[in-house]
C-alpha cells in the first residue's frame, strides 16, 4: 500500500520544545527526525513501495511525487519552510487529488504530521453541506495521525476528541500515536517505533518445499482477514511457515480469483538482522555487494521459480488452517519475471473447479494417470455433484413462448413418426413431468387433444404405426391427466407403444 | 453475507386450498398452427394455468436461481398447506433440488377444488414453516459441534415466503400474529433440545396472488418490524407474468443478486444456418461481481438500464470471443456462480453450452487425506536434491533415471527393486567399459577428475539419495544393500588395473573409518577437484553424513594401499557380476608386480609422506594439501 506522508508546516510547528537541556528543538524538528526514521525504516524494508510527501498549513504543496527514492523524501524534509496555519481539511483534499492523480484506482496510506490542529478542527465542524469533506476517500485507506504531543496536551483542548472523529469518518482503519513522556528525540523514535512495528514491519516467513526451504518476505504484507465476523471473529493471518502441497497446471487452475497478490522475495536472514536498528544510507551503498553474495548461494526460490516458469505450473500452498494461496511465476516485462503468491479466499475449497485442496493428490497415486498417458486429457474442471439448471435440460414455461416451444417440439416429431420416436415420447415425458410437478392437468388434455387431432390428419402415406403411437400418447396423457396414481407418477415415462410395424 | 443469515433458511409455504385452483385468467395459445395446415383445422382452446400451478412455477423459478448461485448451505424448505401442511423435503443437502421438489409436487398435484374450504388453511403451513425453522440444519449443527464453547455465535434465523390468495388485511395480521406466537412457543420448547434452535430473526413475505382483473382485498406493505424476532412484507401480484417477475426480484434481494446482460453474441440462426445473429443473455449472480465497477465509478461506461419494471437493473456487457490460451495465469478477482434469468431460451442454453464443454471426474478419497500424501511424498522427493546442476553426477546421467524414480516411492514391488539393481549393474558395467562421467569440469583446472575418481564421487552420490529411502522398507534397503555391494571403491579399482591382487589378501576393513578427520579430508579432496571451494560447507553436508561411503580416500589414490574388494563382505548374496568381476581381477593383478607401498603395508594401509608427519605434527591434512 503506497503512503502519503503529510507534514503539518503550520506555525505551531515551530513551538519550541522545553527541554530541561541546552538544546532547543521545536516540534518540526521531532517531526522530521520521526519521518526520517520511517522512511530509514521503509528504504531497508520497504524499497519496491511508493511514498510521497505533501506539507500543509492553509494550503497544501506536493514536495515529493510517488517515489521510491527514499533520499529525496530526507532530502525534502530537511528543506521544509514555515506557513500560517493547520488546515486538515485541504491537506485532505490534497491528499485524495493527488492519489487519483497518480493512482486512478489504488489505496493509499496517510501518515500526519501533527501539530495544533484545534483551530481548524474547529471551523470544519460548522462546515457547510455543500462543501463536502473529503473523508472518507474513494479509495481503501489506512489513516495513521502522528502526533507531537502528547496524549494529556491532547485532552486538554478538544484536539482528540477531533482526531478520533477524523479517523471515524476515514473509515475508522487506521491509529493515532501520541508522544509518551517529554517531547524530546526519544520519545518520538518511540512513536514512530510504534509506527513501523504496527503498520511497517515486514512480514518474514519460510517457505517449504518438502526437504527444502527458503526464507523469504513476503510483500505487501498479506493483511488478517475476517471471514465471518459472527461465526469466526477473530481475523484469520497467514502462517509465517507456508508449506507447499503441490503443484498443478496452468490450465487446471486457470486464473482463479485471489483476494491478494504478493511479491515473494528470498531473504539472507543474517542480514536482515544486522540491518535492523541501523539502516543509514551507508549500509544501503553497500547493499548491492550483500545481494550478490546471496546471488552466490543456491536458494530454493531461485529454483521454485525457474521450474514453475518452465514448467508452467503453480505450486500450491497452505498458507493456514483451510487456507491456501499460489506460487507462481509472473512476467514484469519480456525479460524480468517474479516469484509471486496470491491469496485465495479462506476456506477447504476456495476453487470449486479444484474440489476441496485437501482431496487433491499426487498423479503417482492414481491407478490411471489422470492426464492420459500422453498428457491429452485433464481431471479438471471437476463435476459438480448436482448439475446447475443450466447443465440439465429443465423444463420453464414462466413465457408463454417456453411452453408454445415445448408443445410445437412435440407435434414437430410427431409429424415425422415413425421415424422420429424415441425424440417424440423424450420431449413428450419432459412434458409430461412438468406438467405433473406444476399441477397443469389441462395442458396434459390440450396436447393429448393435439396428438389426436394429429393423427386424423395424417397423409394416406403415413406409416401405419404413426397412427399408433399418436393415440397410445394422447390416451396416456389423458391418463396421466386425471390424476390417478397408476398413470400420474412423476418418475413414470410414457414408454413407446410396441407393435408389429416397430420391430 | 454471514454464514447464518436469515438467507440460511428459506421456508416456502404455498396455498393449496380449493380457491387455488382457480384460473389466473392468463391464457396461453399452445397450438401454434402454420399458415399451410390451418385450413380446416379448429385450433385448440387456449389453455390457463391456475393461480396454483403459477405459485408452483414461479415458486420452483425462485429455487432453480437460488440453486444455481448456491449450490451450498442456502437451502429451502417446501410446505405446502391445506386442511393439513405437507413438508415436502428437509433441510437435508441432498434434498435440495428441484428435480427433488418437483416430484413431491406432482404427488401432491393440485389443489381438489371440491374440497370443503372450510377445513383448510394457509395457516397449517405457516405453523409447519416455523417449526422448521426452529430444526437444526447440517450446517448448523457442524459449526456448532466444531466451535465447542463458542457454539452461541452460530445464529438461527430464517426467511418464510408464503405464496397465497388472503381475505383481507385482517387476515393479513391474524397470519403474522400467528408466526408470532408461534415462534415463541417454538423458542420455549427449542431450550429444552439439541436438534430445536431458538428463532432469533423471522422474516416474512407475503405474496398475495389474485387473478388478473380482479380487484384485491389485501394492500402491499413494505417491510415492517412486527416484534423483534419477526418482520413482515406484503406483496399483491397478479398470478401470472407479474408473479414471476416479483419473484424473481426477490430472490435477487433475499440473495443479494444483480443482474448482467451478455449482448451482442453471435449465434448461428436456428433456420438459416449460413447467417447468424447477435443475442442478448441475462444472466444473475452474487452483486459482488459488479463491485469493481462501483469502485471504479465505471458503471456508466459498463452501460446499465433500467427494465420496464423499473426495479431492477442490470449491467450490460459486450461478449467478446475469448482468445485467452489457457496457459496464461491472468489477474483475478473474483469468479461468481450464475444463472441465466431466462434459461431454456436458445440463446441461453447456446451460450451455457459453450461454456460447459469441459471433461470431468470426480474422485472420493479413501485413507489418508490425498493432499497429506502428497506432502508425503515432496518431503520423499527432496531428502536428496543438489540445487546446482554441476553439484550433481547421478541427476545429470539417463543411466541413472530409472533408480532414482522408483527409490522415491513409499513402496517398491520386487520388479521395481530388480529394476533398481539392474540400475546399479549398468553402472558397474558402464564404469568397468570406462565410459565418461558427466561430471562438471567447471572451475577446475585441467581436464577435471579423473575417470576412477568420477566413478566415486557418482557411487558417493547413489549411495546418499538412495540410504536417504533405505529406511522407507526392507525393498528400499536391499537396493542400498546392492549399491554397497557393487560400487567400486576406487582405490582399488585402480589397484585392480596395475597388478594382480588375490581376493584373501583383503584385509578385513569393512568397520567403517569414521573419523572427522578423515571425512573431512575427503572432502576437501573431492571438493578441490570440482573447483567449488565456496560450496564446501554444503557439499560435505551431502556427503560426510554417509556412514557407509567408501573409506575415504587419501589425497594420492594411487599410492594409498587401502581395503580391496568389499562385495562380497556386503550383506546379501553375491551377484554373478560381482563374481565375474572379481575373477577378472584376479587375473590382472597376476600381470603386474606389486607396488612397494603395499608391499610393505600394515593391515593393508600405508602411511604417507611419514617424514612430513614427523616435521609438523598431527597436521597430515594440511599437509597434504600443501604438497599439491
Amino acid at each position: 500500500m503506497p503512503t502519503v506522508v503529510l507534514m503539518d508546516v503550520s506555525l505551531s510547528m515551530t513551538r519550541p520544545v522545553s527541554l530541561d537541556g541546552s538544546d532547543e528543538f521545536q516540534r518540526k524538528n521531532l517531526a522530521v527526525h520521526g519521518l526520517n526514521m520511517l522512511f530509514e525504516h521503509m528504504a531497508s524494508n520497504y524499497r519496491l513501495e511508493f511514498t510521497s510527501l505533501m506539507a500543509f498549513s492553509s494550503l497544501w504543496e506536493l514536495l515529493v511525487p510517488f517515489t521510491r527514492d527514499y533520499n529525496a523524501l530526507q532530502e525534502a524534509l530537511g528543506n521544509l519552510e514555515d506557513y500560517d496555519k493547520t488546515c486538515v481539511e485541504a491537506a485532505l483534499n490534497g491528499v485524495s487529488n493527488v492519489v487519483q492523480q497518480e493512482w486512478a484506482v489504488t489505496d493509499g496510506s496517510l501518515g500526519i504530521g501533527k501539530g495544533s490542529l484545534r483551530h481548524s478542527l474547529q471551523t470544519q465542524k460548522h462546515r457547510g453541506d455543500d462543501k463536502k469533506f473529503p473523508l472518507p476517500f474513494p479509495f481503501p485507506t489506512k489513516l495513521f495521525i502522528m502526533s507531537v504531543a502528547n496524549a494529556e496536551e491532547l485532552q486538554m483542548t478538544d484536539a482528540m476528541d477531533n482526531l478520533e472523529e477524523l479517523l471515524r469518518l476515514s473509515g475508522g482503519d487506521g491509529q493515532i500515536f501520541t508522544m509518551e513522556g517529554p517531547l524530546c528525540m526519544k520519545s518520538v523514535q518511540a512513536m514512530f517505533g510504534r509506527l513501523i512495528d504496527h503498520a511497517y514491519s515486514p512480514f518474514h516467513a519460510v517457505l517449504h518445499c518438502g526437504n527444502l526451504s527458503s526464507d523469504v518476505q513476503v510483500f505487501p504484507r498479506p493483511e488478517p482477514i475476517v471471514m465471518d465476523e459472527e461465526v469466526e471473529p477473530m481475523p484469520r493471518s497467514v502462517n509465517i511457515d507456508l508449506e507447499i502441497v503441490g503443484f498443478i497446471e496452468i490450465a487446471d487452475i486457470s486464473s482463479p480469483p485471489v483476494i491478494s497478490r504478493h511479491l515473494v522475495l528470498p531473504i539472507n536472514v543474517n542480514k536482515e538482522v544486522d540491518e535492523v536498528g541501523t539502516g543509514t544510507t551507508d549500509e544501503l551503498e553497500e547493499e548491492p555487494s550483500a545481494s550478490q553474495m546471496a546471488g552466490k548461494s543456491p536458494n530454493f526460490c531461485v529454483l521454485l521459480h525457474g521450474s514453475l516458469k518452465v514448467e508452467g505450473m503453480v505450486a500450491l500452498v497452505q498458507l493456514g488452517p483451510e487456507w491456501y494461496g499460489m506460487l507462481y511465476s509472473q512476467a514484469d516485462s519480456k525479460k524480468k519475471s517474479n516469484l509471486m503468491m496470491s491469496l485465495f479466499e479462506p476456506g477447504p475449497e476456495p476453487l470449486p473447479w479444484l474440489g476441496k485442496i485437501t482431496h487433491l493428490g499426487p498423479i503417482s497415486e492414481a491407478a490411471e494417470n489422470p492426464y492420459g498417458e500422453d498428457d491429452s486429457k485433464s481431471p479438471f474442471p471437476l463435476q459438480p455433484s448436482a448439475k446447475r439448471s443450466y447443465a440439465q435440460n429443465v423444463t420453464v414455461w414462466i413465457k408463454a413462448s417456453g411452453l408454445q416451444t415445448d408443445v410445437q417440439k412435440i407435434l414437430r416429431n410427431a409429424r415425422k413418426l415413425p421415424d422420429k420416436t424415441q425424440t417424440f415420447y423424450k420431449e413428450l415425458n419432459r412434458l409430461r413431468k412438468a406438467a405433473l410437478a406444476f399441477g397443469f392437468w389441462e395442458l396434459l388434455k390440450g396436447v393429448a387433444d393435439l396428438l389426436e387431432r394429429e393423427c386424423t390428419l395424417l397423409p394416406d402415406s403415413a406409416h401405419p404405426d404413426a397412427a399408433f403411437q399418436l393415440s397410445h400418447a394422447a390416451q396416456q396423457l389423458k391418463l396421466a391427466s386425471t390424476g390417478d396414481s397408476q398413470y400420474a407418477a412423476f418418475d413414470h415415462n410414457i414408454a413407446p407403444m410396441h407393435t408389429d410395424f416397430s420391430s | 453475507m454471514k454464514m447464518f443469515s436469515v438467507a440460511h433458511k428459506t421456508v416456502f409455504v404455498v396455498d393449496h386450498c380449493p380457491y387455488m385452483a382457480e384460473s389466473s385468467r392468463q391464457q396461453v395459445e399452445c397450438d401454434v398452427l402454420t399458415k399451410s395446415r390451418a385450413q380446416g383445422v379448429i385450433p385448440l382452446a387456449p389453455v390457463s394455468k391456475s393461480l396454483w400451478t403459477c405459485a408452483v412455477e414461479c415458486s420452483m423459478e425462485y429455487c432453480r436461481i437460488l440453486y444455481d448461485v448456491y449450490p451450498l448451505h442456502k437451502l429451502i424448505n417446501y410446505i405446502v398447506s391445506d386442511s393439513e401442511f405437507h413438508i415436502l423435503n428437509s433441510w437435508r443437502q441432498e434434498d435440495q433440488s428441484t428435480h427433488e421438489l418437483m416430484s413431491a409436487l406432482a404427488a401432491v398435484g393440485p389443489p381438489n377444488p371440491r374440497e370443503d374450504p372450510e377445513c383448510c388453511s394457509i395457516l397449517h403451513g405457516l405453523v409447519a414453516a416455523v417449526e422448521s425453522l426452529s430444526k437444526i440444519t447440517e450446517l448448523q449443527h457442524e459449526r456448532r459441534t466444531s466451535l465447542m464453547d463458542t457454539a452461541e455465535r452460530v445464529a438461527n434465523r430464517g426467511r418464510i415466503i408464503c405464496l397465497t390468495n388472503a381475505k383481507s388485511d385482517t387476515h393479513v395480521r391474524m397470519l403474522e400474529d400467528c408466526i408470532q406466537e408461534t415462534i415463541l412457543e417454538q423458542n420455549k420448547l427449542a431450550a429444552g433440545s439439541d436438534r430445536l434452535m431458538a428463532i432469533q430473526q423471522c422474516d416474512l413475505i407475503l405474496v398475495h396472488i389474485h387473478p388478473q382483473g380482479e380487484d384485491t382485498l389485501v394492500s402491499d406493505r413494505p417491510k415492517k418490524e412486527i416484534s423483534p424476532l419477526l418482520t413482515s412484507e406484503i406483496h399483491c401480484v397478479r398470478a401470472g407474468r407479474h408473479l414471476s417477475t416479483k419473484l424473481n426480484i426477490l430472490v435477487q434481494q433475499n440473495f443479494d443478486l444483480a443482474s448482467t446482460t451478455i449482448t451482442n453474441i453471435p449465434m448461428k440462426e436456428e433456420q438459416h444456418a449460413n447467417t447468424s445473429a447477435n443475442y442478448d443473455v441475462e444472466l444473475l449472480h452474487h452483486r459482488d461481481a459488479h463491485l469493481e465497477f462501483f469502485k471504479s465509478g465505471d458503471l456508466h461506461m459498463a452501460g446499465t438500464s433500467t427494465r420496464e419494471n423499473g426495479l431492477k437493473e442490470t449491467i450490460t456487457l459486450k461478449w467478446c470471443t475469448p482468445r485467452t490460451n489457457s496457459i496464461e495465469l491472468h489477474y483475478c478477482t473474483g469468479a461468481y456462480r450464475i444463472s441465466p434469468t431466462d434459461v431454456n431460451s436458445r440463446p441461453s442454453s447456446c451460450l451455457t453450452n459453450f461454456l460447459l464443454n469441459g471433461n470431468l471426474s470426480s474422485h472420493d478419497p479413501s485413507g489418508k487425506l490425498p493432499v497429506e500424501r502428497a506432502k508425503a511424498q515432496l518431503e520423499r522427493h527432496t531428502r536428496y536434491w543438489p540445487m546446482i546442476i554441476s553439484q550433481t553426477t547421478i541427476f545429470n546421467m539417463q543411466a541413472v533415471v530409472p533408480l532414482a524414480n522408483l527409490i522415491v516411492k513409499e513402496t517398491l514391488s520386487e520388479e521395481d527393486v530388480l529394476t533398481c539393481q539392474k540400475t546399479v549393474y549398468n553402472l558397474v558395467d558402464m564404469e568397468r567399459k570406462n565410459d565418461p562421467l558427466p561430471i562438471s569440469t567447471v572451475g577446475s583446472r585441467g581436464k577435471g577428475p579423473k575417470r576412477d575418481e568420477q566413478y566415486r564421487i557418482m557411487w558417493n552420490e547413489l549411495e546418499t539419495l538412495v540410504k536417504t529411502h533405505a529406511g522407507a522398507t526392507d525393498r528400499h534397503q536391499r537396493v542400498l544393500d546392492c549399491i554397497i555391494a557393487c560400487r567400486s571403491k576406487p582405490p582399488e579399482e585402480e589397484e585392480r588395473k596395475k597388478r594382480g591382487r588375490k581376493r584373501e589378501d583383503r584385509e578385513d576393513r569393512t568397520e567403517k573409518n569414521g573419523s572427522k578427520d578423515t571425512d573431512d579430508k575427503s572432502w576437501q579432496e573431492s571438493e578441490r577437484l570440482k573447483g567449488l571451494v565456496d560450496k564446501e560447507e554444503q557439499e560435505s553436508e551431502v556427503i560426510k553424513d554417509s556412514p557407509d561411503s567408501p573409506e575415504p580416500l587419501n589425497k594420492k589414490p594411487r599410492l594409498c594401499t587401502e581395503e580391496v574388494q568389499p562385495p562380497e563382505r556386503a550383506k546379501g548374496p553375491v551377484s554373478l557380476l560381482t563374481m565375474w568381476s572379481n575373477r577378472i581381477t584376479v587375473a590382472n593383478s597376476r600381470k603386474h608386480q606389486e607396488f612397494v607401498g603395499r608391499v610393505s603395508s600394515v593391515n593393508n594401509k600405508f602411511e604417507l609422506y611419514q617424514q612430513l608427519k614427523d616435521e609438523n605434527g598431527m597436521d597430515v591434512h594440511e599437509n597434504g594439501k600443501a604438497s599439491r
